[in-house]
């Protein structure tokens, strides 16, 4: 029975249902209960946007608050996973990754290959991505490209309740270390998400529009303003196809093919810098393997180069907005347009 | 028959012999092949240091977690990893314990409880923290250990695991493996707060400096804190006091060191010699069958060394697998 | 000249497994070091000007010299300078017992040491007739009484610049000479001797009753931990007096017959009030040679293993009385209070007193 809930609730729903369902299933993080140790109530925060709120009155001591020490707790974590559990450790924000880091490409994402294939680290790592919430440079980036990049992590970031329900169960099921990315703006965000356990497999990305005109690529919160670009696009009777890839390690290359193809346009929304990221690590792919096909240039939408301002005039002029995603798309359509060929000249 | 003084049996005397005198010859024999440019890669000896791994790994089973460092080879044959598969892994060999791809710096077995040699100092640390925590949600009585030198004890992950061991009341363990020297640093130099036994107090933890070239000292405090741990005492922390027979790494000329030093502590501070003149002078064990368990880890390493020489090398169709259990 | 002080401060004593089978404590080396400092402004208010000190690497003299620095930055000058042992640092026991040696060289007017039982052991075996002045950082600490240091230090001070007169300044004290096979080893002890199954020296510490078989002790003490406390539950032995006392401890077979004639509940280790069987005990007298029971264990001097022993080996005790000099720290105090030695110029009273 599907019911409206929000991302936030379906992340709830999706650590309720697995904790149930198999007992090696332990969550720890930085106030995911909240309030451990203090004078006041329990389970006071259930994690700082109260992600994780309910699960502890229900789950007990299988949800673990954490001193504030990354390095040691998300270690923790990952040396639990190959003794046997499933640990899903919160990692507040993505950004705190700088203080252990080593934990997760050094450790977790090599031990199976390191070890002859004779490990298995079943650990996710939840965190929040993404700008918008006025939080400033070191709260609000969005750096799946950087563990993309690392073989023996997945990396996944879904953009509704529905998928992050479905993907945050198949992670935990997944053998390897997954590092989860929540979008802090998506959190309230509502779509229809039924109540019983389901899982999304990794690497089929997700078609939400269909368009013969121009695909548009994307991921996370951007996902949306792709959307809202493709409505205004179908305006001027431009048909664009839009892809959620909802998991970037692995990545669903054969549905952007398929669809690039068809279009022969391509613009890659990323909400991550510029430089090596998914929207170029798209391009590049494309460009390698359906060159025959493009019309036009690939276009990418980002970020710019520039860290995550805090005043709100500026961060809303950093996000890729949907007038932006449109022209990009424009550029691939205009008749004027430069073939791929002179570009690289 | 002489009455045994010791607390471990005939058996486990020998045992604990033989465990020591197998790291030995393995790193011994390493260091001269090493020389003829047979082994590719870095390679960390932890001959001189054997009656830490011995003293403390005689009181484990195998849901007893390690994690261990970069000179980990000790750790790994006193964790009852096999001597052969190790000896491949080192040449690179498709038989090694990692199918060559984890090499001197990552061996692991963990069926065996050995959660892997380490290439980043300090990092065993959290992940023995995992193992400790596991062994606690499941109540099966484990406990889990991290191995780091004096010099790794700076770093952040070591000291962060001491806090969250404490705070979780982990069954942890971190074993301070004091040689003297982070790489060719001194440690005198290097570590502000000179005892590791005030960087436990600092954390709640009791902590424990013992003789690392004496086994049954070692055995003795180890036994104790692994007790404790196991009943739900917590985490504690052991300083072994040893020497380092060979350099940083093989190839190190080791200028950094006194003169005649080496020659000094092999004389003087060779645990296997003082582990053999103990349990000679009370009667408790022979010359002979000491020397029969020389000759037969002489044989085993030779072998190994043979069998790792010849054993097939990678296919190149390794290069790509083993990344993901599935993907 | 003014009188030099040696000082010999252990960097590592209290970190045995005590810790870890008792609830012992452990001093930091930052604890170590301020209990230096306050014993050099000590000695300073007494009028030394030099100190001569054990180095080490355990971390002690780094944190003093920056207390001294410290100390110059503001223009105070409250600290004696401070020189030190020109030697080799092994980390070992090895370096108190050097410095010992050359601290008596020196001709050090007396030697303040921090450490337990275990490192006033090691100096006395090489200080001669150097006094000594304890203070207590190890685990059983029955030689080194409980007292602030600052008041030690004042009190060693006042000694050896000849303000409290040598009889009343300096006291005698026992030990017992352990000899193994006719001199080829000697070692001494200050508290006790004790005679104990185990074989192997292992982590040192003696926490395992069961195995404890004979106790020889220069004095004995109701009020203090370790072997000394289960003498002194049974006949107390001053410090002061002459000789010592010897107890015969039960096997456990003989605990399990009931053929033991005493159960004592003794303090032998920090927070362990373990029951101990007691067969008998008498007093030991000193000058006489006694030869143990027991034919094959350890040897523990006080309260920790050192020498293991079989069959084949003739260990002999032997107590002396008036063996090494000490600081009577007591005395000096209630000296210098009762002849003002502390006072300064007299100040003006306020007028309303």
């Amino acid at each position: 029975m599907a019911r409206k809930i929000s991302m936030k609730q379906a992340i709830n729903e999706a650590l309720d249902l697995e904790m149930t369902r198999d007992p090696s299933v332990i969550v720890m993080g930085e106030d995911i209960v909240g309030g451990t140790g203090s004078p006041g109530e329990d389970d006071a925060w259930g994690g700082v946007l109260g992600v994780t709120k309910g699960l502890h009155a229900k789950h007990g001591n299988r949800l673990m608050d954490t001193p504030l020490s990354e390095s040691a707790y998300i270690g923790a974590a990952i040396g639990a996973a190959t003794c046997g559990l499933r640990p899903v450790a919160e990692l507040m924000f993505i950004d705190f990754m700088g203080v252990c880091f080593d934990q997760i490409f050094n450790q977790a994402a090599k031990f199976r290959y390191m070890f002859g294939g004779k490990a298995e680290t079943p650990v996710v790592i939840r965190a929040m991505v993404g700008a918008g919430f006025r939080a400033a440079a070191q709260h609000s980036q969005m750096l799946t490209p950087i563990f993309t990049h690392i073989p023996g992590v997945k990396v996944v970031c879904p953009s509704n309740a529905y998928d992050a329900k479905g993907l945050l169960i198949q992670s935990i099921r997944d053998n390897d270390p997954v590092i989860f990315c929540e979008h802090k703006n998506l959190y309230g965000l509502e779509c229809d998400v039924p109540a019983e356990s389901y899982a999304i497999p990794f690497g089929e990305a997700n078609v939400l529009r269909d368009g013969g005109d121009v695909t548009i690529v994307s991921y996370g919160l951007t996902v949306h303003r792709a959307m809202e670009a493709a409505e205004a696009l179908a305006k001027d009777k431009v048909e664009a196809e839009v892809i959620d890839l909802r998991t970037l390690s692995p990545i669903d290359w054969d549905t952007v093919i398929d669809s690039v193809e068809r279009t022969g346009r391509l613009v890659v929304v990323d909400e991550a810098h510029p430089r090596c990221s998914i929207a170029s690590d798209v391009a590049a792919f494309v460009g390698q393997n359906a060159f025959g096909a493009l019309k036009a240039g690939v276009q990418m939408v980002t970020a710019p180069h520039v860290p995550v301002p805090f005043s709100p005039v500026l961060e809303d002029l950093y996000i890729p907005n949907a007038a932006a995603i449109a022209d990009a798309a424009r550029r691939t359509l205009a008749p004027t347009g430069t073939s791929p060929r002179s570009i690289a000249a | 028959m002489t009455e045994n003084p010791f607390p471990l049996d005939r058996d486990d005397l020998l045992k604990a012999y033989r465990i020591m005198r197998t790291i030995r010859e393995f790193e011994e024999r390493l260091h001269i092949d090493f020389a003829k440019g047979d082994i590719p890669g870095f390679v960390h000896l932890y001959a001189g240091e054997e009656a830490s791994a011995a003293g403390i790994m005689m009181h484990l089973k195998d849901n007893d977690r390690i994690a261990s460092t970069h000179r980990g080879h000790g750790h790994c044959i006193a964790k009852g990893v096999d001597v052969h598969e190790m000896m491949a892994e080192i040449y690179g060999r498709s038989t090694g314990a990692c199918r060559g791809k984890g090499g001197s710096m990552h061996i692991a077995d963990l069926s065996k409880g050995m959660m892997g040699a380490n290439g980043i100092l300090g990092a065993g640390a959290p992940l023995a923290c995992g193992a400790a925590l596991a062994a606690k949600v499941r109540g099966d009585g484990g406990v889990g250990i991290s191995f780091v030198g004096d010099g790794a004890s700076n770093q952040g992950m070591f000291l962060e695991s001491l806090n969250l061991a404490a705070v979780w009341n982990l069954p942890a363990i971190f074993v301070v493996e004091n040689n003297g020297y982070a790489e060719s640093t001194a440690r005198d130099w290097a570590v502000a707060v000179d005892s590791y036994i005030d960087r436990a107090s600092g954390f709640g933890l009791p902590g424990v400096t013992v003789d690392g070239t004496d086994f049954f000292a070692v055995y003795e405090a180890a036994g104790e804190i692994i007790r404790r741990a196991r009943e739900g005492g917590g985490p504690a922390l052991l300083e072994c006091n040893m020497v380092r027979f060979y350099g940083h790494f093989e190839g190190d000329a080791q200028t950094y060191r006194a003169k005649g030093e080496v020659e000094a502590i092999r004389a003087s501070r060779d645990c296997i010699k003082i582990f053999a003149e103990r349990v000679i002078e009370a009667g408790v064990i022979s010359r002979a069958e000491l020397e029969a368990i020389d000759k037969e880890v002489l044989d085993l390493i030779e072998d190994a060394v043979r069998a790792a020489k010849s054993a097939p090398l990678p296919a190149p169709a390794e290069l790509l697998t083993d990344v993901y259990v599935a993907y | 000249m003014a009188p030099v002080v040696g000082i010999i401060a252990n960097p590592v004593s209290a970190r045995d497994i005590r810790r870890v089978v008792a609830n012992a404590a452990s001093l930091q080396i930052t604890d170590r070091a301020n209990i230096v400092l306050r014993v050099l402004a000590a000695l300073r208010a007494c009028g030394v000007t030099d100190v001569l000190m054990m180095p080490e690497k355990g971390g002690i003299r780094g944190h003093v010299e920056r207390g001294v620095v410290r100390a110059r930055a503001h223009g105070d000058t409250p600290y004696p300078a401070i020189h030190l042992v020109d030697m080799p640092v092994t980390g070992t026991v090895a370096d108190t017992h050097r410095a010992a040696a050359a601290m008596r060289q020196a001709g050090v007017a007396a030697i303040v040491v921090l450490g337990g039982d275990g490192t006033h052991r090691a100096v006395v075996a090489h200080c001669g007739s150097i006094p000594i002045a304890g203070i207590s950082t190890g685990t059983n600490n029955a030689f080194p009484e409980h007292r602030e240091p600052t008041i030690t230090g004042l009190a060693t001070g006042l000694a050896v610049t000849g303000k409290v007169p040598a009889p009343v300044a300096f006291a005698a004290n026992k030990r017992i000479d352990v000899c193994v096979n006719g001199g080829e080893l000697r070692e001494i002890a200050l508290v006790d001797v004790a005679l104990v199954t185990e074989r192997y020296i292992g982590a040192r510490a003696l926490y395992r009753t069961e195995n404890f078989r004979e106790l020889f002790v220069t004095f004995a003490d109701p009020e203090v931990i370790g072997m000394s406390a289960i003498a002194g539950l049974l006949e107390p032995v001053a410090r002061d007096e002459s000789g010592g006392l010897m107890v015969r401890l039960a096997t456990p077979e003989q605990r399990q017959a009931g053929t033991c004639g005493t159960i004592l509940h003794a303090p032998i280790a920090p927070g362990m009030i373990t029951p101990v069987g007691v067969t008998d005990w008498r007093r030991m007298p000193a000058g006489v040679p006694f030869v143990p029971e027991i034919k094959a264990g350890s040897i523990a001097l006080d309260g920790e293993r050192e020498v293991s022993f079989s069959a084949r080996d003739r260990v002999s005790l032997t107590l002396r009385d008036d063996a090494f000099r000490t600081v009577n720290v007591g005395g000096c105090m209630r000296f210098a209070a009762q002849n003002r030695l502390l006072a300064g110029a007299p100040a003006p009273l306020p007028a309303t007193a």
